[in-house]
């Protein structure tokens, strides 16, 4: 489990990137979302202590962030968002290298790491260079690497970003595979809604929004989305689109209005509370 | 301490490199070979001159290879973003600092052993010189790359980095006694240059060499420098910011 107190983080400026966050996270895989900014990178790297936080802390599986650091990353690993690999070298010894990092034997690292490759269908480029790998593969890299580490606890930020909706499938399959504690960052609902139990909405340093999948589609149950441009009735516009939150049995009625109707998921908690995906 | 880590790191990543890229490895021998060059012609082939350019020729490989390690450590940290990968590992700072470090002294073997075969054939180096002048080099490598990341640490953006390594590459090998006598220079102006790591480290190396009185004093400044820098880019490496 991941207890947070009150985690502050305030950058230059006097930006607060979050602002006093409080929340535990008991299921197997969360998923944080929000906006480009919202602050799910930089709450996903003060967890995985990359960062200090400015004040507050967190316990990780009941160690703390701060005072138990070393214990923590023994227990955790983390796939920053914007990591790429070293174009000059082969996956296979990057991934490796990590895991030696980690603590595994040079042997042990690279056994583990041609698996992990083999069940992202990598392993015919497990020597190739870097640079020579398409932006998805590479990303499935560090996929790879989280699923080799085998860590009861994984921060995978972004983890699907720029692939392609085969590869998306087969990291989903690989993260569903997983026994491991999973806090994930998306942009991507469907994402969300497929792989977390649990949900948590970030805009602005706050949670918006937190909770099981379910519970939280559920204050939905029995709507429908209707969608017009231009439309005159909403509930929420958005650039020119209205939409609105209407029952089932109203859902031929605003057919005939010029709407298009649309099954309830996770953009519309996004939407009703104020917060827009960006993607 | 990951020894196995470091030792696989360096290995990878200054080993490989040479064979993958070896235009890097030309690029990082050709001032010192041009300088040999410069300075075989104009003085008229004296093996004296040329033995000074020769002995100075292996400090000049690593010390401008580990500078440019500011460059590397930039880009992992702010460009690739690798450094965050390892930080959130059991590796400390230290040991990601050791393992590009000694990258660095792996790829500038190339160099080094090229020089030792011409100063050998040359008699500037021999048998008995050869273990005090890798630990110069071991030396010159921490305290220099520890210059480098303590300035990889103080860049925002990655765009500088490549002007300043540049800059300081020539600074730090061609100002300094690295090619030529340290006693054409007035002793106090040698002390004043010794605020770069290379100037003790050239210093060191002609007096093993036997071209010009040993100062055990640069030993002494050599040593506290790797101290301080290694201290202050631990400091500076923003390992958990």
């Amino acid at each position: 489990m991941i207890e947070i107190q009150g985690i502050t983080k305030k950058y230059d400026r006097r930006i607060y990137a979050l602002n006093g966050i409080n929340a535990s996270l008991k299921e197997r895989v969360t998923t944080l979302i929000g906006r480009n900014g919202a602050g799910k990178t930089t709450l996903i790297r003060i967890l995985s202590t990359q960062l200090f936080p400015t004040s507050g802390t967190a316990t990780i599986e009941g160690l703390d962030i701060l005072r138990e650091t070393k214990r923590v990353r023994n227990i955790i690993s983390s796939i920053p968002q914007e990591s790429q690999l070293i174009g000059i070298l082969s996956p296979l010894e990057q991934m490796q290298l990590y895991l030696m990092a980690r603590g595994f034997s040079a042997q042990q690292a690279r056994e583990e790491s041609k698996d992990a490759l083999d069940q992202l269908e990598l392993y015919d480029f497990r020597n190739a260079p870097s640079d020579t790998l398409s932006g998805g593969m590479k990303r499935k890299v560090f996929v790879a690497m989280a699923l080799a580490a085998k860590s009861p606890v994984i921060f995978l930020d972004e983890p699907t970003t720029g692939l392609d909706p085969l590869s998306r499938i087969e990291v989903w399959s690989s993260i569903k595979r997983l026994t491991s504690k999973i806090i994930l960052t998306t942009h991507y609902m469907e994402e969300a809604q497929e792989l977390s139990n649990e949900v948590m909405v970030i805009d602005q340093g706050n949670i918006i929004t937190h909770g099981p999948v379910g519970s939280l589609l559920s204050t939905f149950d029995g709507k429908m989305r209707a969608e017009k441009l231009d439309g005159d009735e909403f509930d929420i516009k958005i650039a020119n689109v209205a939409i609105k939150y209407i029952e089932k049995d109203r859902v031929d009625e605003f057919i005939k209005k010029g709407y298009d109707i649309k099954r309830i998921n996770l953009d519309d908690i996004f939407l009703s509370k104020g917060v827009m995906l960006e993607s | 301490m990951n020894p196995k880590f470091i030792l696989y790191f360096a290995w990878y990543y200054g080993f490989f490199v040479i064979l993958r890229g070896p235009s890097y490895l030309v690029a990082s021998l050709s001032l010192p070979l041009a300088l040999l060059f410069i300075v075989t012609i104009f003085a008229h082939g004296s093996l004296l001159a040329i033995s000074f350019a020769i002995a100075g020729g292996p400090i000049a490989i690593v010390a401008a290879n580990s500078i440019n390690g500011a460059a590397d450590a930039a880009f992992f940290r702010i460009q690739i973003r690798i450094q965050d990968l390892y930080v959130a590992t059991n590796i400390t700072s230290q040991d990601y600092m050791f393992a590009l470090s000694l990258s660095y002294l792996v790829f500038s073997l190339p160099g080094i052993v090229l020089y030792g075969v011409l100063g050998a054939y040359l008699k500037v180096f021999s048998l008995g010189s050869a273990l005090p002048i890798i630990g110069v080099l071991v030396l010159l490598t921490l305290t220099v790359s520890n210059l480098a990341f303590i300035i990889a640490g103080l860049l925002k953006h990655i765009r500088n980095v490549w002007g300043i390594t540049a800059i300081l590459s020539i600074i730090m090998t061609v100002l300094p006694p690295t090619f030529y006598p340290y006693t054409d220079l007035p002793m106090n102006l040698i002390y004043v240059l010794s605020i770069s790591p290379v100037t003790p480290a050239a210093v060191l190396v002609q007096g093993i060499v036997g071209k010009e009185p040993l100062l055990y004093s640069m030993l002494l400044i050599l040593l506290l420098e790797t101290v301080i820098l290694t201290l202050l880019g631990r400091k500076f490496i923003r390992w958990r910011e």
